[in-house]
């Protein structure tokens, strides 16, 4: 949609606003279909597992009925105002309107009814030896816990889900603040997340790839910037990223590297995030432990990187207003090197 | 309103009448039951939720049936003669009464696809 946009800010070579005709307006308008098309990391029309099949059937068969059913009472209509009086008096007959006018929906809405509520209960059906996550919704951040599995202890992440491919998962969720909603399309439908109320989700991701998870239901300020990333591992893959965001925290190889975590240190960052493996053990915000290793950054809104990261710590409540971690716009530019660099190095 | 013309009235909206108790029902008992963790309970062995869906839809359907026969008993009765609302109380008695059979059935169906307390 980026390309889009910019189109509209195009200048032409004499320095003149690039003008909107109608010809060029249907042409962002098609450009903008094809950009938003079926597929991508976040596309309930590009379904990665059988339940987000199942949701894509029902979604496609009450489409295209819907649109055949207006269509259909629309051409009737039209015939109705326009046809012939002799032509058009079947329409006010008895048996056309008991027939059109209940018999059919009937019939229709007796068999989507079931169908609708079968696809419902398989979204939550216990699955044996699914993978248990628990996701927590916060303004505007995820706090997502894989609890202990035998041998395989406890840890938290915040912001990302990854999981093995083949195998259910299981996703119990709540809210600590305000009602979100956890929807990753690829992979299944909506569950709300509600304070003092846990729900479940089950899905399985049937092929590897990257996808997005975002907030489905209007919670504040930063909704729309409420996003996590969804990673679908091989499962030897995804046995060995769950050992090694069980262990703590790498300690610092470089001086610069001390010097950011002695900054954390300083900073009082411990008071509100947890760094496994050091006195760093706030629960108010998400655990860094291994915050390098993420793919992003402010919940699926930046890259991670040293320079985002940096941007980040300096600028929250520009880039994201309201979010509860303020911007520390004190630390000089050296400063936040080493600060974004410590917490890069977290892998 | 004279009495016959209520009788009438409340004749041709027994079955909506009966949705409406229906749907209270078990809207009430369902979210007491789930709240309270009582949904575990059965009755002759059948869960508690499902107990209450199954006997309050049956009894809603018993009365939008009797009113469906009672409301095509009355039309038959009346001639070519009778006045224009008596026809069209009889005829809209039927008609929602037939129809209240349909939605009183779609408002127990869920209870029997979904978990109890879903």
């Amino acid at each position: 949609m980026t390309h889009v946009g910019r189109m509209a800010l195009e200048t032409t070579p004499h320095g003149l606003p690039w003008r909107c005709t109608a010809m060029n307006r249907a042409a962002v308008f098609v450009c903008a279909l094809s950009l938003a098309g079926c597929s991508g990391v976040q596309s309930a029309l590009d379904p990665a597992g059988g339940d987000a099949l199942r949701i894509y059937w029902l979604t496609l068969i009450m489409t295209l009925g819907g649109t055949l059913i207006f269509l259909l009472v629309t051409g009737l209509l039209l015939y109705a105002i326009f046809a012939p009086p002799e032509r058009r008096a079947w329409l006010g007959r008895r048996r056309t309107i008991v027939v059109g006018g209940l018999a059919f929906p009937i019939v229709v809405l007796s068999g989507l009814l079931p169908y609708g509520l079968i696809v419902m209960r398989d979204t939550d059906v216990p699955m044996p030896g699914a993978l248990q996550v628990a996701v927590t919704g916060e303004q505007y951040w995820w706090r997502v816990k894989y609890p202990e599995e035998g041998a395989r202890p406890e840890f938290s992440t915040a912001n990302e889900l990854i999981i093995p491919v083949g195998q259910p998962v299981t996703v119990t969720v709540t809210a600590a603040d305000v009602i979100h909603s956890f929807w990753i399309p690829n992979l299944g439908g909506k569950i709300d997340m509600i304070p003092g109320r846990i729900n479940r989700l089950s899905f399985t991701a049937e092929r590897p790839g990257i996808y997005r998870g975002v907030c489905a239901e209007f919670c504040g300020d930063q909704h729309a910037r409420m996003a996590f990333d969804v990673v679908a591992l091989e499962p030897a893959a995804f046995d060995a990223w769950r050992a090694a965001q069980a262990k703590p925290a790498r300690e610092p190889d470089l001086p610069s590297l001390v010097r950011g975590r002695d900054l954390f240190r300083a900073a009082g960052c411990g008071s509100c995030h947890v760094v496994r493996g050091t006195e760093a053990d706030g629960a108010f915000g998400p655990d860094l432990t291994h915050v390098g290793s993420r793919r992003t950054i402010g919940a699926g809104q930046f890259p991670n990187n040293v320079g985002t990261l940096a941007g980040w710590i300096a600028n929250t409540q520009h880039i994201k207003p309201g979010v509860r971690m303020p911007s520390y716009g004190s630390f000089t530019g050296e400063e936040l090197r080493s600060l974004a660099a410590y917490l890069e190095s977290l892998k | 309103m004279s009495g016959r013309r209520t009788g009438q009235v409340l004749l041709m909206l027994a079955g909506l009448i009966a949705w409406a108790v229906q749907f209270t029902i078990i809207y009430a008992v369902t979210s007491t039951l789930c709240g309270r963790e009582w949904a575990d309970a059965t009755i002759i062995g059948v869960g508690s939720v499902h107990a209450v869906v199954l006997l309050t839809t049956i009894a809603a359907l018993g009365v939008a049936a009797l009113s469906l026969l009672q409301s095509r008993r009355v039309h038959g009765r009346l001639g070519e003669t009778a006045a224009a609302p008596d026809r069209f109380i009889s005829q809209a008695g039927m008609l929602i009464s037939g129809l209240s059979l349909v939605v009183i059935l779609w408002q127990g169906i869920p209870a029997f696809i979904l978990p109890a307390c879903a």
